[in-house]
């Protein structure tokens, strides 16, 4: 039925000049946490927690800024952050943020063991209501990552539905959540960082296919596109790609197969892989710009380290690529010949095989598992891609080589990859890697007295002249790419400076979402 | 068929024998699924492998199909793909028809047995077929042995059905009840008198399968539970073709939908012609 006096309505509605500042903002841009939002148990520790604040912030530089704290010092001996808050920060049910809730949150979090790793806070203490303190049992230069991603949750209301239904002291709060459909955000009118420009924000989730229709149909405003198809954007929609650490590489068994097992009952170690000579031969052979420009369509940077550029890398380690010939000599040398002329080298009866696993529904990691098999073929090393579920990349990451990613605003990850304390915990050293220099290192690091005297110690880790975990020296990984994190853009839209991006395609860049602006009327 | 006595007098003679053209159809059917097994075999060396010179590229003298997102050829992996489908077809339609023969045999070994068979086959085919399928290739943990499993697990009530029908007008004949007057045993009265007449019913039942099979199979691999993914496989590559068309590639997904459907419609031919070879009532015409 017709309806003239509605349908004018309607038309007029559109035809008068919207409020630039009153447009709902949609985001398709993925990264919706499968248990919920609670910082406790990691919502926000890659990127951005949204609805809580956490007691300091990066800013675009990727310098430390005081978000909840208003200043921190560290003491002498490394063991005792004390850190003064703000005395207007309060949650979005109008309670005031005080240090309980700190140390509330801080404490709950040690006790929980979520991915928020705290296991090296001894105790979190409010000294008065704006004053807290935080003890380590060691000093720890790398905790202070943690108090620029653990978001602050109030002591008073938090309960089991946390996750569901977050209360914070964040820029938004939230309206609805539909879990796999969308999310709905509204500001937060409490927050103590200033007016956000939009009245409303939704997250869809979906497909990366519905996000992109979403785009052509002109109702998404920012969209997560997959780096190969970012180039066609839709009009209306302008093409950015951000700068990141998310890294793609080679993680490789570090050690022989002698029958040992994980807890779980997979085995650990891979007789071809832990010869040096295979993994370095692999970090020579491989031609990474070729690999950025197959997998990536060219929107990336080959990497050579797990934190390319960042204040802890160590340029020293790389060694250059593309070099068949080196490659070739290296496994001379070491022993792997074609004695039977089928194109792959053996050495005492044993081929130069292993598979390659990806998982099947990452097409980034197939296009890069697929692109470094072809180019290991030349040089007589047989890698079989396999497109597998996480849960059998999990039984098999032990003992053959899996396409792993990481990458974070935070060195604590370099501990993670290469000590041995962390053999086959998790996704960490998945190889079993242990070198007891490199673990000094790393350990000398974390007890530096203060975060710059620690940088020469992780470097020292990567590669200090006669050992260290990079393709100079034990060769534990060969990373092929850094991702760029590829979005469409309203042309309305201006998101302002924006860091390198950490691991995690998608939620980083809501990181600086309070200082968005409409351009457009 | 009886349609071909209505045929008007008018065409040339071996028109209108509806055996010679079955005949025919059924060569041409064989030609294209050597060919495509054939072709699949002889195919070069680094046929299949990635190449970033030559991305997205649409068709064109040196790449008759264009090539996909990772530069690798679509004619030859659309081949690779045909000739794995047309494999897993084969290796579930024969498991499929196995089961059932013995299913529909058994049905004749007395009221019991019957009644079992015909429950069975009633429940099989009340539940959605791709539902099924799905929960079969999910508990296999997917890869193309799920594949293969799935699709034999699930293509058999039909057959079975049929198989069981033919079966009891057999055994409801004077001949058998003689033989069994006379002392031969249930199964040497399945081995004599079912096994043969039913041999027709169970090759077209074998052909016509095939065409379900491999289009199953290329639906699992479409929805990510068949063959893994940078395998060369029909639903592999229509399902990476979906992101691609929107952006303009419409060639991407062309050959392995077209390929799909030739050789679909070459085996449901080749049944056809089988059919009216073997059918008896084929020869009144």
């Amino acid at each position: 039925m017709f309806r003239p006096l509605s349908t004018m309505a309607i038309a007029l509605s559109l035809m008068l000049p919207v409020q630039a500042d009153a447009r709902p903002l949609v985001l398709a841009i993925g990264g919706e946490p499968d248990g919920g939002f609670d910082p406790i148990m990691g919502w926000g520790h890659y990127g951005n927690p949204l609805f809580q604040s956490t007691l300091l912030r990066y800013d675009a530089g990727l310098n430390l800024i005081g978000d909840l704290a208003e200043d921190w010092i560290l003491s002498e001996d490394g063991l005792v952050w004390q850190l003064r808050l703000r005395g207007d920060a309060m949650f979005s049910d109008g309670t005031p943020l005080t240090a309980e809730d700190v140390a509330f949150t801080y404490n709950t979090a040690r006790a929980a063991g979520g991915l928020a790793d705290l296991t090296v806070l001894k105790e979190a203490r409010a000294l008065d209501a704006t004053t807290v303190e935080l003890e380590l049992t060691e000093p720890r230069i790398t905790f202070v990552s943690r108090l620029a991603t653990l978001g602050i949750v109030p002591a008073a209301s938090y309960g089991s539905d946390y996750a569901r239904y977050p209360v914070g002291s964040g820029p938004f709060k939230m309206v609805e959540w539909r879990e796999g459909e969308q999310l709905v955000v509204e500001p937060n009118p409490h927050w103590h960082g200033g007016a956000i420009a939009f009245e409303r924000v939704s997250f869809v989730f979906g497909s990366e296919e519905a996000g992109q229709a979403l785009a052509r149909t002109g109702t998404a405003d920012l969209v997560a596109v997959p780096p190969s198809l970012a180039d066609a954007a839709p009009s209306g929609m302008k093409v950015l790609h951000v700068d990141t650490v998310d890294n793609r590489g080679l993680a490789f068994p570090m050690v022989f197969r002698t029958g040992g097992t994980t807890a779980a009952g997979t085995p650990i170690g891979n007789d071809v892989t832990a010869d040096r000579a295979i993994r370095v031969a692999i970090n020579q052979a491989l031609d990474r710009e070729a690999l950025v420009a197959l997998a990536l369509n060219g929107h990336g940077r080959p990497a050579t380290g797990p934190a390319d550029g960042l204040p802890w890398d160590n340029p020293e380690a790389a060694i250059p690529g593309n070099d068949p010939a080196a490659a070739m000599e290296t496994l001379e040398t070491g022993g792997w010949t074609d004695t039977d002329g089928d194109g792959i080298r053996e050495k005492d009866g044993l081929r130069a095989a292993f598979q390659v696993l990806y998982p099947a529904s990452d097409s980034t990691r197939q296009a890069l598992a697929l692109g470094a098999s072809d180019q290991l073929r030349e040089i007589g090393i047989d890698a079989q891609p396999s497109g597998s579920s996480w849960d059998e990349i999990g039984a098999l990451m032990h003992s053959e080589v899996v396409v792993l990613g990481w990458g974070a605003h935070d060195p604590s990850e370099i501990f993670y990859l290469h000590h041995g304390d962390y053999a086959g915990v998790d996704y960490y050293n998945t190889g079993h890697y242990a070198n007891p220099t490199v673990d000094a290192h790393l350990e000398a690091a974390e007890a530096a007295p203060s975060f710059d005297a620690s940088l020469a110690e992780w470097k020292a880790a990567a590669w200090d002249g006669e050992t260290g975990f990079s393709l100079k020296g034990d060769a534990t990984w060969a990373w092929m790419v850094n991702l760029d994190h590829s979005y469409w853009v309203s042309d309305c839209l201006d998101l302002g400076p924006l860091q390198v991006h950490p691991h995690g395609h998608g939620f980083p860049i809501t990181h600086d979402l309070p200082s968005w602006r409409w351009t457009c009327e | 068929m009886s349609d071909a006595t209505k045929l008007p007098l008018c065409l040339p003679e071996h028109l209108r024998r509806p055996q010679r053209r079955a005949k025919r159809h059924g060569i041409v059917a064989l030609a294209i699924l050597g060919a495509v097994l054939a072709g699949a075999v002889l195919l070069p060396d680094g046929a299949l492998s990635v190449n970033a010179a030559t991305r997205a590229q649409p068709p064109q003298p040196a790449h008759l199909m264009g090539t996909d997102l990772l530069g690798r050829d679509i004619a030859a992996r659309t081949l690779a793909a045909l000739a794995q489908s047309v494999q897993v077809g084969l290796l579930a339609a024969g498991a499929s028809t196995i089961m059932a023969v013995v299913l529909g045999l058994a049905a004749t070994f007395g009221r019991m047995a019957d009644h079992v068979v015909g429950l069975l086959t009633e429940l099989a085919l009340g539940l959605p077929h791709f539902v099924l399928l799905i929960m079969i290739a999910f508990a296999m943990g997917g890869g193309t042995a799920g594949v293969v499993v799935a699709v034999a697990l699930t293509h058999w009530p039909r057959l079975a059905r049929v198989l069981r029908h033919e079966a009891q007008t057999i055994a409801a004949s004077d001949y058998v009840a003689i033989s069994r007057a006379l002392g031969r045993s249930r199964l040497w009265v399945a081995r004599h008198h079912l096994a043969q007449p039913l041999v027709p019913q169970i090759v077209a039942g074998f052909i016509v399968i095939f065409p379900h099979a491999i289009l199953h199979e290329a639906g699992l691999s479409f929805i990510g539970l068949g063959i893994e993914p940078h395998l060369p496989s029909i639903g592999v590559m229509l399902s990476e073709s979906l992101r691609e068309i929107m952006a303009g590639h419409w060639w991407v997904a062309a050959a392995p939908g077209l390929g799909l459907m030739l050789v679909a419609l070459t085996f449901e031919r080749f049944g056809e012609a089988l059919r009216q070879l073997s059918n008896p009532a084929g020869e009144e015409a």
